[in-house]
């Protein structure tokens, strides 16, 4: 089971929803990604398409308008 | 609805092997009572000069506050069935539509009936190949900047100094639009028809033709989120 | 420390509401704005009187300019920069953002990350200013108020601007990632 961490703080919408849907694609089943935003908007849209794609999501607040987005890839 | 409207806090179920020391969070609800503090008495010495002026501020600061807290974002609406495959801001969208046209048909029906001038009338503008151009120049625009104009001052406000950058250049750009806008009407825009929609299919068949449209857009961008989830 | 506990304040405050929920109340203001001030909401169009001031303020002169002739504009431009009904309009969005996210305690400053950032913000803005004039407003005053006034022409932006929305995206993907 591998971990990456995908650093997107400073990044704007949609970029770190893109770089996250492209990093996850590498990814294997049972494969963690974390993805850390900065971004009010990316910490609603990440876990969203996650969610919908079926995947386990969890959300973290690590500091005042810092997030870390754990999904583990599910399929 | 795909949304979901509160987000599950961490239940820490998910293996990881990093994870950040979470440093004791200051709480910054403080600095936001100095906000309101500062907006309330901006609201009061507007209203003081004119009710108008008070009124744009105070409705701006709640235009404001709904677009963070939803983090509505007409551009992810525009951009994302594309570029992500979600649509769920663009049907909450095509909601806003709905909602608004009906509020708008319901006040200018009134002053139609009446017999007045109907409010808003400034904003049926002619259709030419600059409402094309400026629409497909706008739409680049706000994709590459992170944010339309609305999106943009909402961004300022949640500490985005790239969005601090663009709204300069949106002036320079909006000065320079400006500038050429005589050559646009000219060449164009007077040329262009304005369609107020009631003209063409009645009050009621406007209203109707527009929720249907509106609805049929929605099942599409159903349609296209459900399609891309297969691939 | 309360206060951060509650369910109210979660769910009015910490929690971001659903896209809908913004839609129904941003629709709802749109409509208000609509019936109290005759006209419905715009943003993009304080803008072009702000680059204005500026060049007055270096000595420039726009009395000539076909956009700024009229007796309307000409007043508005006269009553300066703080009697300017739409400019306090886009301050307010500002404020209120800041509000917002305060009490979420979610602020931070986020600095410009590369000179990509730069370049797009830059690019970016110019190509929102000029349309955004051309076409008669943004996704506020053209696209929204438009469509909701009845307007083709609303459609009509909502279709370019979808399509200026995939090249867009397509020069994000290329360069600015």
């Amino acid at each position: 089971m591998k971990e990456e961490v995908l650093d997107c703080n400073g990044e704007a919408c949609p970029v770190p929803l893109v770089k996250a849907q492209n990093k996850l694609k590498e990814l294997e089943v049972g494969d963690v990604l974390v993805v850390q935003v900065d971004h009010s908007c990316a910490m609603k849209n990440v876990p969203e398409w996650a969610r919908k794609e079926g995947h386990n999501v969890e959300i973290e607040e690590v500091d005042d308008g810092e997030w870390e987005i754990v999904i583990q890839k599910a399929k | 609805m795909s949304d979901t409207p509160t987000i599950p806090r961490s239940s820490g179920s998910i293996p990881r092997s990093s994870s950040r020391s979470k440093k004791p969070k200051k709480s910054q609800i403080p600095y936001a009572f100095v906000v309101l503090a500062v907006i309330t008495l901006v609201g009061i010495l507007l209203a003081l000069q004119s009710s108008q002026l008070g009124f744009f501020w105070v409705t701006g600061c709640i235009f404001g506050f709904i677009l963070q807290r939803s983090r509505f974002c007409f551009t992810a609406a525009m951009r994302d069935p594309y570029l992500t495959g979600g649509t769920s801001l663009s049907r909450a969208v095509l909601i806003a539509f709905a909602v608004a046209t009906l509020g708008f048909a319901a006040i200018k029906y009134a002053f139609f009936l009446r017999g007045l001038p109907m409010p808003g009338e400034s904003f049926v503008v002619p259709i030419s190949f600059a409402t094309i151009a400026g629409a497909f120049m706008f739409g680049i625009g706000m994709v590459i900047a992170g944010g339309c104009a609305s999106g943009t001052f909402m961004r300022i406000g949640e500490g985005f100094t790239m969005q601090m950058l663009a709204v300069v250049f949106f002036i320079i750009g909006s000065f320079w639009g400006a500038r050429d806008m005589g050559w646009w009407t000219e060449k164009f825009i007077v040329h262009g028809p304005r369609v107020f929609l009631p003209d063409v299919f009645g009050w009621l068949g406007a209203v109707v033709v527009q929720l249907v449209f509106i609805a049929v857009l929605y099942i599409l961008a159903t349609k296209w989120e459900n399609r891309k989830n297969e691939l | 420390m309360k206060l951060r506990e509650s369910t109210h304040y979660k769910v009015w405050f910490k929690d971001p509401w659903s896209y809908v929920t913004g839609a129904v109340l941003l629709a709802v203001f749109q409509t208000v704005t609509l019936a109290v001030t005759g006209s419905p909401w715009g943003v993009s169009g304080a803008l072009a009187n702000w680059g204005a001031w500026v060049y007055r303020a270096f000595g420039g002169s726009v009395d000539k300019w076909y956009y700024f002739s009229s007796e309307g504009a000409q007043a508005l431009l006269d009553r300066g920069f703080l009697k300017d009904p739409g400019t306090m309009r886009n301050l307010g969005i500002i404020a209120g953002a800041l509000f917002a996210i305060l009490m979420a305690s979610q602020f931070k400053i986020k600095k410009i990350k590369s000179w990509k950032q730069v370049v797009a913000a830059v690019l970016g803005g110019l190509l929102m200013g000029y349309g955004a004039r051309i076409a008669f407003g943004c996704n506020i005053g053209a696209l929204f108020s438009g469509i909701a006034s009845l307007s083709l022409s609303g459609w009509v932006f909502a279709v370019f601007l979808f399509l200026g929305a995939i090249v867009g995206s397509k020069l994000l993907v290329k360069f600015f990632m």
